[in-house]
């Protein structure tokens, strides 16, 4: 359905280099990176509200680089919702409508199903500047999918929203999405977003893409240190490889299998790794001592950082796990992980 | 509430400016007598005076807002090498002592330069005349509703704009329907400051045009020519009149503030 | 701690300020030359010679300062009379304004000094500029889309002037009719309140044709057309044809009018009562009407004075102040 071919843009302070990307008819696909990745940029040139030096951008097919906005069929809902204050409720959603000759009946239609996922009924009379958050972001998506645009762009619609709302409107989302025939592409910085909600995603940083794929992909195999941070990859070491061993300052890492020889680091995921006070046996091929020298509070589990040697560990632990071995800082440890749990790229 | 110093000595200073402005206007209002104001509103010369100075200022008014809105509009929108030049040359007219306004646009007008020479051609006047006159108050009003209207402009995100055209409206449906509502009240605070300056507009006017004769020199005319007293009238009924049509439009725009 | 307060830096600026103004004014009033301002209120033909003459005697008197203000002499006069505003000199392109106006509640005497003439003025840039000449003038000001204008005859002798020229033309050409149809192609936004300002306009190239003293024709680089001496106002041997022309104008109150006969240009300086500072303003009439002070400056820039100035009467010469008595001959 989208097409992005070469796209660079240069404006002041955001810059895209060489973005490719496909994505398919009704996917729902998830644009992640930190702040000032360029993931805004990106969206708001496939709308064309901003002008590009070089590229092309195809939807549905169509060659759409050169068209003004209103002729794209792409909506946009941006992260603060932009409702028109002067409107009602009601008027904000059929606003797109005065420049879509659109059939009556099929419009109303229309209209009374999303009033209806979105629970906006009681609320159609009523002036944005009225209205909480969550309402705001639920009158955004109904106007934005009114006009049935081909593709709908989402930048961030749940960054604003306390935790208790983000949970409904993801699932209202997911309602929508799987309700019409719109292609999603949505921009979060919230990696939790993109495992609930999509298949495929690409990460960006820096105003080009980093990594393209199934969601599960890049969290289980992040293509370089970049993404394997972003996706929580916290233990990400340099290191040398022979045979079926890594080297990581000294340390010996075993990892069950000969990687590509130009690898350069690997990652293990900090709920991979076991923390014990005492040696126990285990089919896991690495296991060394340590010591604790700093304990995290992250809320619901404690972040746990072990010293091997002069490597750095962090492993997760619950709290009750935490009280049980009697974890403190500077007491000595011991870590072990699978050899399967060592990630190289 | 212990009220502490620094509301004091702010009320103070409101206070000394509020008087700094009423106290001579009110000696203004009240020296006349009511024969001297009758006999002054039943002169047809300074009832004709003071309308055109109504007229020329609102035409002038008019001008600037339907020839200043885009630019107001753009320079809120858009940011390009020079922006800042243009800005400051849009703010020229006010530092440029008006007598020196009047004569280069008389200069400009005359037939020593090609523009007056074009104009001479299609039959426009401005010397001694209403489009002079109207000219005039054009350019030293023009800055004030640009910056009005400007700042009214740069006050709506221009992420309404961006949602209205990805809805399909075009740029000029979405200027009507999205930026036009929601900025209509700066606008017309620029026409109300446009057509204030150049209602009180005299050292320029008069060297453009001494007739017709706009009210301030009318006012100037009788106070040279015979006194105090002869122009006083005049100077009444023109702060009046002017009092009253700002007046009404603040009142027409303050009404519906809560609607946004 | 207060007095600390008291000479604190801004305070001690102030006071110095202040004390630097006292003895300034001290100094104007002790010295024994003269020192300090002179007021004039001159006829605007006169601007330029008096700009010059003003150098002159500043030049030779440092410490006065003369202070000029061009209008038109009735508006002058009425600025004396009606608005009390101080002045010390005034010198009007029609003595005849002092006459009526200012003698003898605001002066005593009336010097005549100097002659002009009127001429009709343009610039290469005026319509039919390359056709006009001392025959066909009136004719052409006739014509469709000539502009052409006078200052106000209730400001500006040179505007009832310039309207008894055209009076005196239709007798002088015997062509009936001549000042009125002239006229009518003078509508009132060609006039102007003094007639030093139509020069900008001429120059601007917003007015074609305008009337003025041949003085300021030459001062300004104008070209002009030269009228014969029963009409140019200019000699004073045709004073009984010129008395033919009359023009009504406002008189000392509004409301009032008075008429203004035809005589040759002739201009008067006087001296104001209750001038604020006469003996400065003596010195400066003594300089102005020497032959070989302003008398000279007036010639050289195209103004033919009266070489000695004049007053009618031998009680006039008696009133005069001692400094002016032998700069001056009796002569009507």
């Amino acid at each position: 359905m989208i097409s992005i071919q070469n796209l660079n843009i240069n404006l002041k302070e955001f810059n895209l280099y060489d973005i490719n990307l496909s994505v398919s008819e009704n996917e729902f696909f998830i644009l992640m990176g930190p702040t000032g990745a360029g993931k805004t940029v990106l969206l708001e040139a496939i709308a064309g509200l901003i002008p590009l030096i070089r590229g092309e951008i195809f939807v549905g097919g169509k060659k759409i680089t050169r068209l003004p906005p209103e002729k794209r069929g792409v909506s946009i809902v941006y992260q603060d919702y932009a409702l028109f204050p002067h409107l009602t409720v009601l008027e904000n959603i059929t606003y797109g409508l005065h420049f879509h000759r659109a059939e009556k009946t099929s419009a109303e239609k229309r209209l009374d199903r999303l009033l209806e996922i979105l629970n906006l009924f009681e609320l159609k009379h009523r002036f944005p500047i009225n209205l909480s958050g969550g309402e705001k972001q639920r009158v955004a998506l109904a106007r934005a999918l009114m006009v049935e645009p081909k593709v709908l762009l989402l930048d961030e619609p749940l960054s604003a929203l306390d935790p208790n709302f983000r949970e409904e409107v993801r699932g209202a989302l997911k309602r929508l999405h799987q309700s019409s025939d719109t292609t999603f592409l949505m921009v979060t910085h919230d990696f939790a977003d993109a495992l609930s909600l999509a298949g495929r995603a690409a990460v960006m940083n820096k105003g080009r893409i980093e990594q393209v794929g199934n969601v599960r992909e890049i969290f289980e195999k992040p293509a370089s240190p970049f993404v394997a941070d972003f996706v929580g990859m916290k233990n990400l070491f340099e290191a040398s490889f022979y045979n079926t061993q890594a080297v990581v300052s000294g340390l010996k890492i075993e990892i069950g299998r000969i990687v590509d020889p130009s690898s350069h680091y690997l990652a293990i995921r900090p709920e991979d790794i076991i923390i014990s006070t005492e040696t126990f046996s285990s089919s896991m091929r690495n296991n060394y001592s340590g010591i604790v020298t700093r304990i995290n509070n992250q809320g619901f589990y404690y972040e746990i950082d072990v010293r091997v040697k002069d490597t750095p560990f962090k492993g997760l632990i619950t709290k009750g796990a935490l009280i049980e071995l009697g974890l403190e800082e500077g007491i000595p440890v011991y870590i072990s992980f699978k050899a399967s749990a060592v990630h190289v790229f | 509430m212990r009220r502490e110093l620094f509301f004091w000595i702010s009320v103070s200073c409101g206070i000394m400016i509020m008087a700094f402005i009423i106290l001579p206007l009110i000696q203004l209002l009240t020296s006349p007598s009511l024969g001297m104001l009758k006999e002054s509103i039943q002169d047809s010369d300074v009832m004709r005076s003071i309308w055109l100075s109504i007229y020329t200022a609102g035409a002038a008014a008019l001008i600037s807002f339907f020839l200043g809105t885009p630019l107001a509009y753009l320079l809120a929108r858009s940011d390009f090498r020079g922006k800042r030049l243009v800005e400051s040359i849009i703010d020229l007219p006010i530092a440029i002592p008006h007598p020196v306004i009047g004569i280069a646009i008389l200069s400009v007008a005359g037939k020593n330069y090609w523009i007056g020479q074009i104009l001479s051609g299609l039959g426009i006047r401005i010397m001694g005349s209403v489009t002079g006159i109207i000219t005039v108050l054009t350019f030293v009003g023009l800055p004030f509703y640009l910056n009005a209207a400007k700042t009214g402009f740069e006050a709506i995100s221009p992420r309404l704009e961006k949602v209205s055209r990805s809805l399909g409206a075009s740029m000029f449906s979405t200027f009507f329907r999205i930026t036009f509502p929601l900025a209509w009240r700066s606008m017309l605070i620029g026409i109300i400051m446009c057509s204030a300056r150049a209602i009180s507009e005299f050292g320029a006017v008069v060297i453009v045009a001494y007739h017709p004769m706009i009210a301030p020199v009318m006012i100037y005319e009788r106070f040279e020519a015979y006194g105090l007293k002869y122009s006083q009238p005049v100077a009444v009924w023109l702060v009046s009149i002017s009092l009253l049509l700002f007046l009404l439009l603040r009142i027409l725009t303050l009404r519906n503030r809560s609607e946004i | 701690m207060k007095i600390k307060k008291l000479l604190n830096p801004t305070m001690l600026i102030l006071l110095s300020i202040f004390m630097a103004g006292i003895i300034c004014h001290q100094d104007e009033a002790l010295a024994g030359e003269p020192s300090g301002k002179v007021i004039i209120f001159n006829a605007g033909s006169l601007t330029i010679p008096l700009a010059k003459m003003e150098k002159q005697f500043e030049a030779k008197y440092p410490k006065v300062d003369v202070l000029r203000e061009a209008a038109g002499s009735q508006k002058c006069a009425r600025k004396i009379v009606d608005l009390k505003k101080p002045c010390d000199i005034m010198a009007s392109a029609d003595y005849k304004v002092i006459d009526k106006l200012l003698i003898p509640n605001y002066a005593d005497w009336n010097i005549r000094f100097a002659t002009n003439q009127l001429v009709l003025c343009y610039t290469d840039k005026s319509k039919y500029a390359g056709e006009i000449n001392d025959k066909n003038w009136y004719e052409i000001l006739r014509r469709d889309g000539v502009i052409w204008g006078h200052s106000d005859p209730n400001l500006d002798p040179c505007g009832y002037r310039a309207l008894m020229v055209l009076q005196l033309a239709e007798r002088y050409y015997s062509i009936a009719g001549l000042y009125d149809k002239t006229i009518a192609n003078r509508p009132k936004e060609n006039i102007r309140p003094k007639s030093v300002e139509l020069v900008s306009l001429l120059q601007t190239g917003n007015m074609d044709y305008a009337w003025e003293y041949l003085s300021v024709a030459v001062q300004h680089g104008l070209k002009y057309i030269l009228l014969p001496g029963e009409i140019n106002l200019g000699n004073y041997q045709f004073d009984e044809f010129y008395s033919q022309a009359v023009v009504k104008v406002t008189g000392k109150k509004p409301g009032t009018f008075m008429d203004m006969k035809g005589g040759s240009v002739t201009y008067g300086v006087t001296l104001v009562k209750n001038a604020p500072n006469a003996k400065a303003a003596i010195a400066f009439l003594e300089y102005m009407l020497n032959p070989q002070g302003g008398l000279k400056v007036l010639k050289d820039m195209g103004q033919p004075p009266f070489v000695p100035c004049r007053v009618p009467t031998e009680s006039m010469k008696a009133s005069l102040p001692e400094p002016l008595k032998n700069l001056v001959e009796v002569k009507d």
